[in-house]
């Protein structure tokens, strides 16, 4: 029987009745009285000068109330990395030049959207376009036109890594292999696009409702770019419509409407269409890997040396934190002794990239994951048995980066290995491909250079018992608030019925810097655990003083019972010590505070979880069609808050990892992105789902609450390596550039046929 | 012994952990230094792109080696 109450109990989503019946409020659907509607003008040309923009055509048009470029502005070019200034590059509106198509040159506010788009018509924008570069690899040599000025060889951050002695090691390896990767973009594909409803009113006080992960930053981003102070800046996240990484940063939508507004003090709402979506917002980012790894007869790997160059894009955003992740996550989930990692971020004229779920480690996972298979081809050991010998464990330090405490790695590998000998003998041309990997819950580097604590949550217990639970995280469907009113609960010692959760509104709610990392249940949950134990402690003072215990005995809340814990029936109700104790306070509530900031973690999370996936494919040998047929997840997270939840982001995980290695892409023609629509960009839709499996592991995260720890980006990290090791099983071919589509499965298979001529 | 940074006083381990220090971080006050004694910035950062061994890094940490070294 389970020690907890509410941890661990099949729960619905707090805020599915809500959703399920459509009467959730998006920013998508909100409206203000004397709202106007806004819309924004972007660059045609990937690299241009803007010689002049001449407003005044639209501002005559009827209906229009205001125009902005980027001469209304303070002049600011922001980035969210924000403790290296030279990183903040990004003016959102241009005002001199423009770097990639999409880019911002001017936003209108007018009664209604036709008005407005037909404004952007009217405005006349003298470009002289200028050489251009798209592909990174050019992108890095001399001849390549400069994109930011001062940045040489447009090399907009490099990243490294190194421990062990790698050059030393080499000579130790009796099989070395080298191979070279490419890993493509991919689109969010966000259910709500971006949107914002910006209204100043006539103090010069600003309040953003807007869909992202981050109320908080973006409260802080907008108050610097339009320069005014954060505390004149509210921030509410209603409901998010998918986030994926794509919107913790200041975006176009939020800056313009806050930009009008701040302009007309006017209520002005952006929402950006499906085509600005694709093209004008940030996306996953490209990379180039070139990779030499060396081992012993035995499998026993010695050295990793792995060198990337990665598609930035126009701007950094949060290019950096990927470039840095990839690199640390190409090591996992194994022990290197010896690792070397060089990255490399140039900018290029195209749609920047930057976070999407998993944040460089589906990336890293692709290539490590298929080269790992390669290495256990070679030396004729079993994949699984080579993932065994040099997978991490419980309490591995990885040198001067990260303590690794809980890792059910090889409890995985244990499962993963029934799974595929249960399948059995496969039909032709099936194959099975597994991967393994590792991920962050939360990130340590304080880029952000906040002054707050990484997570906190306020507790109010009411004179009813019933709770209302302040928190500055962000429910963006991934099923936060449902998971920290549970943990919230839990500490209590209440039911989850009893527990009321405000989150995401700068206004009312403490800082925390938002969903991504998969920070929430992590970090936010241990602020939230914190509160409601500070909450619960006042509570048993009072019930200890009423009940006259011996102090010797320690007193706990369980099931609205306030209780001696070795001697449960001895106890007094919950909800009449509430009563006591609030007229004991002189009648102000019960208030509970809670923080959460990693100390004496390493460098970059203070707790990682583990997995193995086993994709089996089908392939037809004539076309190279292939298709998912199951795709089975060993996974441990800690303690499962709520399994419903854990379930939910796996098949969406598997929806979207398998969406990136077998059909997601976005080819471009000089910058230009070839297919910015739902019809034209290739997901996996419902239908094309394979089937899929679960399997649950045990562990305990000592640093999480309730020893709870991440389920979210990791699952989709090891989806195309899997995919790509399963085509390899059923076809003969391995194919080394994202997405594996049908067609490259095919032209491989042709060139395979004709080697064999 | 330990290395002490040139431009921002970043104290590291080995030569080659501050050289990978400087051209990481690569902003004006540290490429100024790496230019003061006659590397060309840029000329570092193909080195390194162009080839496995982190030789852009083994470049800079010869210079390093001989004058950042702090006897502690």
């Amino acid at each position: 029987m389970s020690k907890y109450s509410v941890i661990g109990t099949r729960v619905h989503r707090v805020d599915g009745v809500e959703k399920v019946t459509g009467t959730a409020k998006y920013t998508f659907d909100m409206v203000l009285p004397n709202m106007l509607y806004g819309k924004i003008l972007r660059s045609p040309h990937p690299h241009a000068k803007i010689l002049s923009i001449d407003t005044s055509k639209a501002e005559k048009l009827i209906g229009v109330k205001a125009v902005v470029t980027g001469k209304d502005t303070i002049g600011k070019k922001q980035g969210i990395w924000r403790r290296f200034p030279e990183l903040c590059d990004e003016e959102i509106l241009c005002r001199e030049k423009v770097r990639y198509i999409g880019d911002a040159v001017a936003a209108v506010a007018a009664i209604d959207e036709d008005t407005a788009e037909e404004a952007l018509d009217l405005i006349e924008v003298d470009y002289e376009p200028l050489p251009a570069v798209f592909n990174p690899m050019e992108a890095i040599t001399e001849e390549a036109p400069q994109i930011h000025e001062g940045v040489e060889l447009n090399i907009n951050i490099n990243r490294h890594l190194e421990w062990g002695n790698v050059d030393d090691a080499w000579k130790d390896c009796d099989h070395i292999i080298e191979e070279q990767y490419v890993c493509s973009s991919q689109a969010h594909v966000c259910m709500e696009t971006h949107d914002a409803l910006a209204s100043f009113d006539h103090n010069g006080k600003l309040t953003i409702w807007t869909s992202t992960q981050a109320a908080y930053y973006i409260q802080v981003l907008a108050a610097d770019m339009l320069g005014i102070r954060e505390g004149d800046v509210r921030c509410i996240n209603p409901y998010t419509g998918g986030g994926f990484g794509s919107k913790f940063e200041l975006d176009s939508a939020q800056f313009c409407a806050a930009l009008l507004s701040q302009k007309i003090r006017r209520p002005v709402k952006i929402v950006l269409n499906r085509e600005e979506e694709f093209t004008a917002t940030k996306r996953r980012t490209p990379m180039y890997y070139f990779v030499k790894l060396g081992a012993k007869k035995d499998g026993t790997m010695l050295a990793k040396e792995v060198r990337v160059i990665t598609e930035g894009g126009a701007y950094t955003a949060m290019g950096a934190t990927a470039l840095y992740l990839t690199g640390f996550f190409s090591s996992f989930p194994y022990k290197y002794p010896n690792y070397r990692y060089d990255g490399y971020r140039a900018y290029t004229n195209t749609a920047p990239t930057s976070a999407m779920r998993g944040f460089g480690a589906p990336q890293s996972t692709f290539v490590g994951e298929s080269m790992i298979d390669n290495l256990a081809e070679d030396l004729g050991i079993d994949p699984i048995e080579i993932r065994r010998k040099n997978g991490m464990t419980p309490n591995y330090v990885v040198p001067g980066q990260a303590w690794i405490q809980s890792c059910g790695l090889h409890e995985c590998l244990d499962a993963i290995e029934k799974h595929v000998k249960e399948r059995g003998k496969l039909p032709p041309n099936r194959g099975i491909g597994v991967s393994a990997y590792g991920f962050m819950s939360g990130g340590i580097f304080n880029w952000f250079d906040t002054p707050y604590a990484f997570s906190s949550a306020i507790v109010r217990i009411n004179i009813d018992g019933k709770v209302d639970l302040f928190t500055g995280a962000n429910e963006i469907g991934q099923g936060s608030n449902t998971t920290l009113s549970m943990i919230c609960a839990e500490a209590l010692g209440v039911k989850l019925d009893d527990i009321r959760i405000h989150s995401a509104d700068t206004g009312i709610c403490p800082p925390d810097l938002g969903a991504w990392g998969s920070r929430e249940t992590l970090m936010n949950g241990n602020a939230v655990k914190r509160a409601a134990e500070d909450a619960k402690n006042q509570l048993i003072e009072f019930a200890a003083a009423k009940m006259g215990i011996n102090i010797v005995y320690d007193m706990d809340i369980k099931d609205g019972w306030i209780h001696l814990v070795d001697r449960p029936e001895r106890g007094v109700s919950y909800y009449d010590i509430v009563k006591d104790a609030i007229r004991g306070k002189d009648g102000e509530a019960i208030i509970g505070r809670g923080h959460y900031t990693p100390h004496r973690k390493g460098m970059i999370s203070p707790a990682y979880s583990f997995g193995v996936q086993a994709a089996e494919v089908e392939v037809d040998p004539e076309t190279g069609r292939y298709k998912l047929v199951n795709v089975t997840t060993a996974h441990e997270s800690g303690t499962v808050i709520n399994p419903v939840g854990i379930e939910g982001q796996l098949e969406g995980a598997i929806m979207m990892a398998g969406g990136y290695g077998f059909c997601e892409d976005q080819p471009m023609d000089e910058g230009k992105i070839l297919n910015p629509s739902i019809a034209d960009y290739k997901l996996i839709r419902a239908l094309d789902m394979p089937e899929t499996e679960i399997l649950e592991i045990d562990t305990y995260e000592p640093e999480g609450p309730f020893g709870a720890k991440e389920a979210g980006e990791g699952l989709t990290n090891p989806t195309a390596g899997a995919i790509g090791n399963a085509v390899y099983k059923a076809a003969g071919v391995r194919i080394r550039h994202l997405p594996i589509t049908p067609e490259k499965v095919f032209r491989a298979l042709e060139a395979k046929k004709k080697q064999e001529k | 012994m330990s290395y002490h940074c040139p431009a921002c006083n970043k104290v590291s381990h080995s030569s080659l952990d501050l050289a990978r220090h400087m051209i990481g971080r690569g902003d004006k006050v540290h490429r100024d230094w790496i230019y003061s004694k006659g590397f060309k910035y840029s000329e570092l950062l193909r080195l390194q792109i162009q080839s496995f061994g982190g030789e852009g890094f083994k470049a800079l940490s010869d210079v390093l080696e001989a004058e950042t070294k702090v006897e502690d």
